[in-house]
Protein backbone atom coordinates (compact mmCIF):
# COMPACT_ATOMS: atom_id res chain seq x y z
CA UNK A 1 0.00 0.00 0.00
CA UNK A 2 2.86 2.23 0.66
CA UNK A 3 4.03 2.05 -3.06
CA UNK A 4 0.48 2.93 -4.00
CA UNK A 5 -0.47 5.79 -1.59
CA UNK A 6 2.50 6.90 -0.20
CA UNK A 7 3.26 9.70 2.41
CA UNK A 8 6.12 12.19 2.14
CA UNK A 9 8.22 10.03 4.31
CA UNK A 10 7.12 6.09 4.91
CA UNK A 11 8.63 3.49 7.36
CA UNK A 12 8.19 0.05 6.69
CA UNK A 13 8.21 -2.32 9.50
CA UNK A 14 6.74 -6.27 8.96
CA UNK A 15 4.59 -6.25 11.85
CA UNK A 16 1.17 -7.64 11.44
CA UNK A 17 -1.55 -5.33 11.42
CA UNK A 18 -2.66 -3.77 14.04
CA UNK A 19 0.63 -4.16 15.68
CA UNK A 20 2.86 -2.03 14.00
CA UNK A 21 4.92 -0.50 16.76
CA UNK A 22 5.37 -3.66 18.65
CA UNK A 23 3.79 -6.20 20.92
CA UNK A 24 1.50 -5.21 23.64
CA UNK A 25 2.91 -4.28 26.58
CA UNK A 26 6.51 -3.77 25.19
CA UNK A 27 6.90 -0.64 25.86
CA UNK A 28 11.07 -0.93 24.69
CA UNK A 29 9.85 -1.87 21.48
CA UNK A 30 7.53 -0.15 20.77
CA UNK A 31 9.92 2.98 21.83
CA UNK A 32 12.70 1.25 19.28
CA UNK A 33 10.24 1.56 16.20
CA UNK A 34 9.28 4.98 17.50
CA UNK A 35 12.94 6.31 17.53
CA UNK A 36 13.58 4.70 14.26
CA UNK A 37 10.85 6.48 12.34
CA UNK A 38 11.79 10.06 13.92
CA UNK A 39 14.90 9.49 13.06
CA UNK A 40 13.87 8.82 9.59
CA UNK A 41 12.06 12.08 9.31
CA UNK A 42 15.17 13.44 8.88
CA UNK A 43 16.89 11.17 7.39
CA UNK A 44 14.44 10.65 4.04
CA UNK A 45 15.57 12.84 1.29
CA UNK A 46 13.21 12.31 -1.43
CA UNK A 47 9.09 12.31 -1.47
CA UNK A 48 7.63 8.94 -0.94
CA UNK A 49 10.85 7.19 -0.29
CA UNK A 50 10.37 4.07 2.15
CA UNK A 51 13.32 2.85 4.78
CA UNK A 52 12.64 -0.73 5.87
CA UNK A 53 13.45 -1.35 9.52
CA UNK A 54 15.72 -4.86 9.89
CA UNK A 55 13.10 -5.84 13.46
CA UNK A 56 11.48 -9.35 13.14
CA UNK A 57 9.30 -9.53 15.74
CA UNK A 58 10.40 -11.43 18.60
CA UNK A 59 13.63 -12.76 16.85
CA UNK A 60 15.03 -8.98 17.02
CA UNK A 61 16.96 -7.64 19.83
CA UNK A 62 15.62 -4.31 20.90
CA UNK A 63 17.48 -1.45 22.22
CA UNK A 64 16.14 1.05 24.23
CA UNK A 65 16.74 4.57 22.26
CA UNK A 66 15.84 6.58 25.60
CA UNK A 67 19.13 4.30 27.17
CA UNK A 68 21.22 5.71 24.88
CA UNK A 69 22.64 9.13 24.99
CA UNK A 70 21.22 11.64 22.04
CA UNK B 1 -21.79 -7.47 4.98
CA UNK B 2 -22.57 -7.68 8.68
CA UNK B 3 -19.78 -6.19 10.91
CA UNK B 4 -19.59 -9.56 12.11
CA UNK B 5 -18.46 -10.91 8.68
CA UNK B 6 -16.01 -7.75 8.72
CA UNK B 7 -14.45 -8.81 11.92
CA UNK B 8 -14.22 -12.58 11.02
CA UNK B 9 -12.19 -11.09 7.45
CA UNK B 10 -10.01 -9.26 9.14
CA UNK B 11 -8.91 -11.31 11.74
CA UNK B 12 -7.85 -13.49 8.62
CA UNK B 13 -6.35 -10.81 6.58
CA UNK B 14 -4.27 -9.85 9.56
CA UNK B 15 -3.31 -13.57 9.97
CA UNK B 16 -2.32 -14.31 6.24
CA UNK B 17 0.14 -11.40 4.99
CA UNK B 18 -0.45 -12.24 1.53
CA UNK B 19 -4.04 -11.15 1.56
CA UNK B 20 -3.52 -7.59 2.51
CA UNK B 21 -0.99 -7.03 0.01
CA UNK B 22 -3.15 -8.87 -2.72
CA UNK B 23 -5.51 -6.35 -1.41
CA UNK B 24 -3.27 -3.48 -2.42
CA UNK B 25 -2.79 -4.14 -5.69
CA UNK B 26 -6.00 -3.52 -6.82
CA UNK B 27 -5.72 -0.44 -5.41
CA UNK B 28 -5.82 2.97 -7.33
CA UNK B 29 -2.43 4.27 -7.04
CA UNK B 30 -2.26 8.45 -5.61
CA UNK B 31 -2.75 10.89 -8.27
CA UNK B 32 0.08 13.61 -8.74
CA UNK B 33 3.38 13.89 -7.03
CA UNK B 34 4.35 12.91 -3.57
CA UNK B 35 3.90 15.82 -1.30
CA UNK B 36 7.36 17.24 -0.17
CA UNK B 37 8.38 20.23 3.12
CA UNK B 38 11.66 19.73 3.77
CA UNK B 39 12.22 18.75 7.58
CA UNK B 40 13.83 21.92 9.00
CA UNK B 41 13.33 22.09 12.61
CA UNK B 42 15.74 19.71 14.80
CA UNK B 43 13.98 17.13 16.75
CA UNK B 44 15.07 18.20 19.75
CA UNK B 45 12.98 21.34 19.45
CA UNK B 46 10.17 20.03 17.61
CA UNK B 47 6.34 19.59 18.11
CA UNK B 48 5.46 16.19 17.47
CA UNK B 49 1.94 15.03 16.41
CA UNK B 50 -0.03 11.90 16.08
CA UNK B 51 -2.69 10.93 13.27
CA UNK B 52 -3.54 7.40 13.16
CA UNK B 53 -6.07 5.34 11.04
CA UNK B 54 -6.49 2.69 13.82
CA UNK B 55 -10.02 3.98 14.75
CA UNK B 56 -8.99 5.17 18.10
CA UNK B 57 -11.01 7.85 19.73
CA UNK B 58 -11.86 8.74 23.17
CA UNK B 59 -14.41 6.52 24.68
CA UNK B 60 -17.04 9.76 25.46
CA UNK B 61 -16.63 10.14 21.63
CA UNK B 62 -18.84 9.09 18.98
CA UNK B 63 -17.77 5.66 17.75
CA UNK B 64 -16.69 5.70 13.91
CA UNK B 65 -19.68 4.50 11.63
CA UNK B 66 -19.07 0.87 10.94
CA UNK B 67 -22.31 0.49 9.63
CA UNK B 68 -21.19 2.29 6.22
CA UNK B 69 -19.85 -0.13 3.36
CA UNK B 70 -17.76 3.16 1.93
CA UNK B 71 -16.15 3.48 5.74
CA UNK B 72 -16.39 6.84 8.13
CA UNK B 73 -14.16 9.61 7.34
CA UNK B 74 -14.48 11.52 9.84
CA UNK B 75 -11.86 11.94 12.53
CA UNK B 76 -11.75 12.85 16.55
CA UNK B 77 -9.82 14.93 18.55
CA UNK B 78 -7.47 13.47 20.83
CA UNK B 79 -6.32 15.61 24.01
CA UNK B 80 -2.49 14.94 24.56
CA UNK B 81 -3.05 14.22 28.25
CA UNK B 82 -5.74 11.37 28.21
CA UNK B 83 -4.98 8.50 29.99
CA UNK B 84 -4.66 5.33 27.74
CA UNK B 85 -7.76 3.86 29.57
CA UNK B 86 -9.98 6.70 28.16
CA UNK B 87 -9.05 5.41 24.68
CA UNK B 88 -11.09 2.92 22.70
CA UNK B 89 -10.97 1.54 19.09
CA UNK B 90 -14.06 1.46 16.68
CA UNK B 91 -12.64 -0.51 12.70
CA UNK B 92 -13.87 -3.48 12.24
CA UNK B 93 -11.34 -3.62 9.04
CA UNK B 94 -8.24 -5.22 11.11
CA UNK B 95 -7.63 -7.00 14.43
CA UNK B 96 -7.07 -4.90 17.39
CA UNK B 97 -7.00 -7.31 19.87
CA UNK B 98 -3.57 -5.97 21.16
CA UNK B 99 -4.36 -2.27 20.76
CA UNK B 100 -7.62 -3.04 22.72
CA UNK B 101 -5.20 -3.99 25.41
CA UNK B 102 -2.21 -1.40 24.69
CA UNK B 103 -3.02 1.65 22.60
CA UNK B 104 0.93 2.38 22.09
CA UNK B 105 0.69 -0.41 19.25
CA UNK B 106 -1.12 1.66 16.98
CA UNK B 107 -0.88 5.14 18.75
CA UNK B 108 2.25 5.52 20.43
CA UNK B 109 1.04 8.18 22.77
CA UNK B 110 2.86 7.46 25.59
CA UNK B 111 6.00 6.20 24.24
CA UNK B 112 5.73 9.94 22.46
CA UNK B 113 5.45 12.05 26.23
CA UNK B 114 8.29 9.48 27.16
CA UNK B 115 10.49 10.88 24.38
CA UNK B 116 9.49 14.04 25.05
CA UNK B 117 10.46 14.21 28.81
CA UNK B 118 13.63 12.83 28.15
CA UNK B 119 14.17 15.84 25.67
CA UNK B 120 14.69 13.90 22.43
CA UNK B 121 11.60 15.54 20.98
CA UNK B 122 10.34 19.49 22.00
CA UNK B 123 7.33 18.71 23.28
CA UNK B 124 4.29 16.26 22.52
CA UNK B 125 1.49 18.71 20.44
CA UNK B 126 -1.22 19.44 22.22
CA UNK B 127 -4.18 17.80 20.06
CA UNK B 128 -3.72 14.25 17.92
CA UNK B 129 -6.05 12.64 15.60
CA UNK B 130 -7.60 9.80 15.30
CA UNK B 131 -9.54 8.48 12.14
CA UNK B 132 -10.48 5.25 10.39
CA UNK B 133 -8.46 3.65 7.38
CA UNK B 134 -10.45 1.25 5.16
CA UNK B 135 -12.27 4.67 3.60
CA UNK B 136 -13.75 4.21 -0.28
CA UNK B 137 -15.92 5.84 -2.70
CA UNK B 138 -17.51 9.22 -1.40
CA UNK B 139 -15.74 8.77 1.97
CA UNK B 140 -12.58 8.38 0.43
CA UNK B 141 -13.41 11.85 -1.87
CA UNK B 142 -14.85 13.28 1.94
CA UNK B 143 -11.31 12.15 3.60
CA UNK B 144 -9.39 13.98 0.74
CA UNK B 145 -11.43 17.08 0.11
CA UNK B 146 -12.99 17.73 3.89
CA UNK B 147 -11.14 15.84 6.81
CA UNK B 148 -7.41 15.52 5.71
CA UNK B 149 -7.54 19.70 5.23
CA UNK B 150 -9.41 20.20 8.39
CA UNK B 151 -6.88 18.09 10.26
CA UNK B 152 -4.00 19.78 8.57
CA UNK B 153 -5.27 23.19 9.81
CA UNK B 154 -5.72 21.77 13.28
CA UNK B 155 -2.00 20.87 13.46
CA UNK B 156 -1.11 23.77 12.29
CA UNK B 157 -2.93 26.11 14.38
CA UNK B 158 -1.48 23.99 17.05
CA UNK B 159 2.05 24.85 15.98
CA UNK B 160 3.06 21.15 15.19
CA UNK B 161 6.62 20.14 13.28
CA UNK B 162 5.66 16.47 12.63
CA UNK B 163 3.31 14.39 12.12
CA UNK B 164 3.61 10.17 12.82
CA UNK B 165 0.96 8.97 10.39
CA UNK B 166 -0.13 5.01 11.67
CA UNK B 167 -2.23 2.58 10.04
CA UNK B 168 -4.06 0.02 12.13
Amino acid sequence: MLLKAPAPRNVLVRFRLGEIFGEAGHALQQRAILADALAALLAIRQAGAIVELPYRWKRSVYVDPLARPS
Amino acid sequence: MSRRWNQLLSWIYTRVPALPRRYAVGMDALAGAVPWTPAAVPLEQASVALVTLAGVHLRGQPAFDMTRSEGDASFRVIPAAVPAGDLTITHDYYDHAAADRDPNVVFPLARLHEFAAARRIGRVAPRHVGAMGHVLGAEERRLVGESAPAIARLLKADGVDYVVLSPG
